[in-house]
């Protein structure tokens, strides 16, 4: 289940809030990893950090932050360093982010379809361009190292964006049809059980929505008959038109009339008939078609999805694209033979200049010059073949260079803010002297502590030459067959991305499905609807889906569920894990529901008073949780089997952050507290290989403590359970 | 348990109907009966807009109910008249095609009665017992916005008192500081004001303002669901000890069904209106009929991956679910104390499903 690549790194980020009363400190010190496709939980109660940190993450931080430290690295950037104008192409699209509040983040004098869809159809013209972009650097990048190794080129005519351009031709329509299909279909199978069951139909809004959809399904690999399609739908039409004027008869008592469903019955049977054919037929493989037909140089013949399947069977396997992808392979192969020396001369290179910032520190133009050649060959060992930037090495240049700015400055800095000091020192202690009582101290103002500053570079450099180091290894031990597979699959969905176009009408049929599928009736009237005429879950439902139209890479879920009922919170979470399986999405999940959490989480973090308190996969925080937080946590809900006994309250409150406790900040309302833990932070100790704790229990010196018996029962419970099963 | 035990609040067909427009009605609530016995508490549960709130509101007398009867200590508080109404209705339509004198004289019998009835609820309704009806009260969902911020918690505390007309300022300032203790918090509290506290403790001050009034039966409308987890626990256990030391009764509105399971002791579902199914907690978790019920229980996220990961929602469709051609659903006592909504047809069914 765990997959390697990072798709994001949080590292020591410290935010502190400037208010009137001091400065509180919001998050502290706290670092994790979110892998590809998974999600990770941040459980903890309001004002421990949470919504902090992922707005951190986006770049949104209120007014008076001040981030005091850390990085965020996300593809290859700093977070927390790029501009606002960067920012702008990565939130929203590649970081997405479901609000707590629904009412504050839609746009009350816009009709909900205009919100949906307006971000849909700009990110599509933005990521098609993006593309392309891409793409371009990509071939250009192949045909000139092709040329530097020298090897035989594919044939002249092979055009890979071509190629995948014939793809998207027959896939996109494809999509969209066979989605609007399967919708129709299930339209149908309502009506017919409506009218089996003789409930009460809204002929004329149920026969429209059908309508539409039984329209979109026209494809020459869904629906292929487009003329009896079309026969149906107006006989459908004007069906239900008739009945819906019988009923108006009926209900305004002018006439004793029956309404007879039987004729709709037929027609909508009819519709279901075509639609089940429709969708009973096999799996078009579209990148076969496109490799069939650049080989044949001819357009495809017109058959159903199950022979041109057998026909194109092998065409995939062709050799030119043997030939392209054996190719590809040799050129990844020189890269990274390349990326691989450039990493040896750039360790070098950093063991020089950890050995220039040791100790004394060199004058500012050397540690200048220093900068310039090291972030160049750390910049000459990347691999430019890479397609997931999860490496320091990207953002090392600049961080290095914030770093020296910021020693370099300091000493300038201090000799006036010393000098100033010592001035108002001599002032206070005059007045002193001459037996007045001043108000208040004198304090520094900004003297930097240069030892932190230095230790800061120290920790830049030695940490990117232990990543370079490990990646030696690893990079010892490619298999390129398999990584050259990888680097032609992410040209083809690069490629795919740049066909992708979004015509309005189909970026509405996708919002609608997406309102479908977050649980919101009648979409098609809803979709011309302004936010004010929605409940609050309906609003709340209608930010989820927007924020999963735009298609993000990662998905930050603040308490997305918290305002909502068990029936409608259940159907959301499993649509949020159904794409997130889909679409490969990593998702953080903010919660304080630990229900909630059990359901989403791959892997768990507990923060309390800004800082990550245990952190550790699902099992391992709910089997063996190990930090009396999350014990009282657990020990605090009840579950359903947990009738009769009193539920262990935690007692108080969390504590003011603008005095943070020196110890560990939990020790006040914790019963299992130890003299040290007043006295000295505990350090994150390690449990398992997944599995962190930070609390002095468990140093070795510490007396064994047993969680509490209502927890421990519940745990027993829970195997109990899961071995019956 | 609770079987032999006095009734305190006893609901009959309670209707609380809303008018949209020409000809539109919601029916928020469409006759809802349930009773409760003296020291029990009454878990209610739903999805949101199902009305649950409603009824809580219409007991307490919020809003003048459309039809049915709220009996509270063998005395209606609260009637309407909607039932009267539609039955004399239905008899002045018969009346017209009738040509039986016997039927007829019996159709204006019937007018008679319910005009009758409906005077007599209109006027019961108007001269409730004030005094009673105070023995109701209500913690309201928000604690936030349910208390004025310019209040000091003494104020608050003490706002009802004073207007029962409690005018002895020792006298108030001693029940305002008991409350207090009451409910976990220290006299010196009295003198702040509402924002110098966390939500667990305003929560606190919302059940204070409502015990004051020495009310035999409170209301809890979402008590906690505005709550941090770690303070939701602290409100609990005090509701739980109010019941304990004082005898209160408690009607809990709630959509955590974890919470509601943990502290009712009858729970009631309620799907748009209409009540649905009503059981003991432990029953109806273990033997749940309505499907609603059903798709309800199993949507209930439980802090233990194994079982999230293999627990399986059942979706409800009243369409496909129910079939109501032949006869139209009534509340029916399936198993002992064991209410479900059901014809005839789901009612042997249900029967059959429990062995019986």
């Amino acid at each position: 289940m765990m997959n390697e690549e990072k798709k994001l790194q949080v590292k020591d980020l410290t935010i502190s809030f400037r208010t009137i009363n001091g400065k509180v400190q919001a998050v502290r010190d706290i670092s994790f990893d979110l892998y590809k496709g998974e999600t990770l939980a941040i459980v903890g109660e309001s004002g421990s950090g949470k919504s902090v940190t992922s707005k951190a993450i986006l770049g949104i931080s209120a007014g008076n932050a001040i981030v005091e430290n850390g990085e965020i690295l996300y593809d290859g950037k700093d977070l927390l360093k790029i501009t606002e104008e960067d920012f702008h192409a990565i939130r929203g699209d590649k970081i997405a982010m479901v609000f707590q509040d629904p009412l504050s983040s839609l746009n009350p004098i816009m009709r909900i379809g205009k919100q949906l869809t307006e971000a849909m159809l700009l990110k599509n013209k933005a990521n098609r361009k993006e593309s392309r972009k891409k793409l371009d650097e990509s071939m250009k990048r192949i045909e000139t190292d092709v040329k530097t190794v020298g090897m035989s080129g594919v044939s002249g005519d092979f055009d890979f964006r071509q190629l995948v351009k014939e793809q998207a031709k027959f896939e996109l329509p494809y999509s969209n049809a066979h989605a609007s299909a399967v919708a129709a279909d299930k339209a149908c199978e309502d009506l017919l059980l409506s009218i089996d069951k003789e409930v009460d139909i809204d002929f004329a809004g149920d026969c429209a929505e059908l309508v539409e959809y039984a329209q979109n399904s026209v494809d020459r690999f869904v629906v292929k008959d487009a003329e009896a399609m079309k026969a149906l739908c107006s006989r459908i039409k004007s069906e239900s038109k008739t009945l819906a004027a019988l009923r108006r008869k009926k209900n305004n008592k002018k006439a004793d009339v029956t309404i007879d469903t039987t004729t709709l019955r037929e027609i909508t049977q009819e519709i279901k008939d075509l639609l089940d054919a429709a969708l009973a037929q096999d799996t078009p493989r579209f990148f076969h078609y496109a490799c069939h037909t650049m080989l044949e140089k001819q357009p495809l013949d017109d058959l159903p999805a199950a022979e041109l399947n057998e026909i194109t069977k092998d065409s995939a396997d062709c050799d030119i694209m043997v030939k392209f992808k054996s190719q590809i392979e040799g050129i990844l192969r020189y890269s990274s033979e390349r990326s691989l020396e450039g990493m040896e001369k750039a360790i070098a290179q950093l063991d020089a200049a950890s050995a220039a910032f040791a100790g004394d520190m060199p004058p500012e133009a050397e540690a200048k010059k220093l900068w310039t050649e090291t972030s160049k060959a750390v910049e000459d060992a990347i691999d430019p073949y890479e397609t997931v930037k999860d490496s320091a090495a990207y953002t090392f240049k600049v961080s290095l260079q914030n770093a020296l700015s910021t020693y370099y400055d300091g000493i300038k800095r201090n000799a006036s803010e010393e000098k100033r000091f010592a001035r108002q020192t001599a002032r206070y202690e005059a007045k002193v002297a001459r037996g007045r009582t001043p108000n208040g101290k004198v304090a520094p103002l900004s003297l930097v502590d240069l030892d932190m500053a230095q230790d800061a570079i120290a920790h830049i450099l030695s940490n990117m030459k232990q990543q370079f180091v490990e990646r030696t290894e690893k990079v010892k031990g490619f298999d390129f067959k398999d990584r050259a597979e990888k680097y032609v699959a992410w040209m083809r969905d690069t490629a795919m991305a740049e066909n992708h176009i979004l015509t309005k009408s189909v970026a509405k049929d996708d919002a609608i499905r997406i309102m479908e599928q977050v649980g919101i009736s009648e979409a098609r009237k809803r979709y011309r609807q302004y936010p004010f005429e929605f409940s609050g879950g309906m609003r709340q439902r209608i930010v989820i889906a927007i924020s999963l139209t735009a298609n993000p890479d990662i998905l930050i879920c603040d308490e997305p569920t918290t305002a909502l009922d068990v029936t409608i919170q259940a159907q959301i979470l499993e649509l949020i894990n159904g794409l997130k399986k889909k679409r490969n999405l990593s998702v953080i999940f903010i919660t304080h529901d630990l229900g909630v959490v059990a359901n989403m989480a791959d892997r768990i973090a507990v923060m309390y008073a800004g800082k990550i308190v245990e952190y550790g996969t699902a099992e391992d925080v709910f089997y063996s949780p190990a930090h009396p937080y999350t014990w009282a946590l657990l020990a605090s809900v009840p579950d359903l089997d947990s009738k009769g006994k009193t539920l262990e309250a935690i007692p108080g409150t969390p504590p003011n952050m603008i005095y943070p406790p020196v110890g560990d900040a939990f020790a006040a309302r914790n019963k299992y507290a130890m003299d040290i833990d007043f006295e000295m932070q505990p350090p994150m100790f390690k449990i398992s290989d997944t599995h962190y704790a930070a609390t002095w229990l468990l140093h070795p010196d510490a007396p064994k403590v047993e969680m509490p018996e209502i927890v421990k029962d519940r745990i027993a419970r829970m195997h109990r359970k899961a071995g019956e099963e | 348990m609770a079987e032999d035990r006095e009734v305190v609040l006893k609901v009959e067909n309670l209707s609380q109907y809303f008018k949209l427009g020409p000809g539109a009605v919601n029916k928020a609530v469409d006759h809802v009966s349930f009773d409760i016995k003296k020291g029990e508490v009454f878990g209610l549960v739903g999805e949101s807009g199902c009305g649950k709130t409603t009824t809580g509101r219409s007991i307490i007398r919020l809003y003048d109910i459309t039809g049915g009867n709220v009996w509270f200590k063998g005395k209606r508080i609260a009637a309407g008249t909607l039932d009267y109404k539609e039955a004399i209705k239905a008899a002045r339509e018969e009346l017209k095609t009738c040509t039986d004198p016997l039927r007829k004289d019996k159709l204006a019998e019937i007018i008679k009665v319910n005009t009758e009835e409906m005077a007599a609820a209109k006027r019961d309704h108007k001269n409730a017992d004030r005094k009673l009806v105070n023995e109701i009260q209500m913690v309201f969902q928000d604690p936030i916005a349910s208390l004025d911020p310019r209040m000091t918690v003494r104020d608050i505390i003490a706002e009802g008192l004073i207007i029962q007309g409690e005018k002895n300022k020792e006298v108030i300032d001693a029940k305002v500081h008991k409350m207090l203790e009451t409910v976990g918090l220290v006299a010196e509290h009295a003198s702040r004001y509402p924002h110098e506290f966390s939500g667990g403790q305003r929560q606190r001050i919302g059940v204070a303002r409502a015990i004051v009034m020495e009310p035999s039966l409170i209301i809890a409308d979402e008590p906690i669901s505005a709550l941090d987890v770690s303070i939701r626990a602290q409100v609990i256990n005090l509701l739980n000890d109010l019941r304990k030391n004082m005898g209160i009764t408690i009607l809990f509105i709630a959509h955590d069904l974890s919470v509601v399971k943990y502290f009712s002791d009858r729970i009631g579902v309620m799907y748009f209106g209409k009540m649905v199914e009503l059981a003991d907690s432990e029953e109806l978790f273990r033997h749940p009929f309505h499907p609603y019920t059903r798709s309800l229980l199993s949507a209930i996220p439980q802090p233990d991956p194994y079982y999230e990961r293999n627990r399986k929602r059942i979706s409800y469709n009243p369409v496909a679910d129910h079939d109501y051609r032949e006869e139209q659903p009534s509340f029916k006592e399936v198993l002992p104390g064991h209410f479900v909504l059901c014809n005839t047809e789901e009612y042997e069914r249900y029967r059959r499903e429990a062995g019986l």
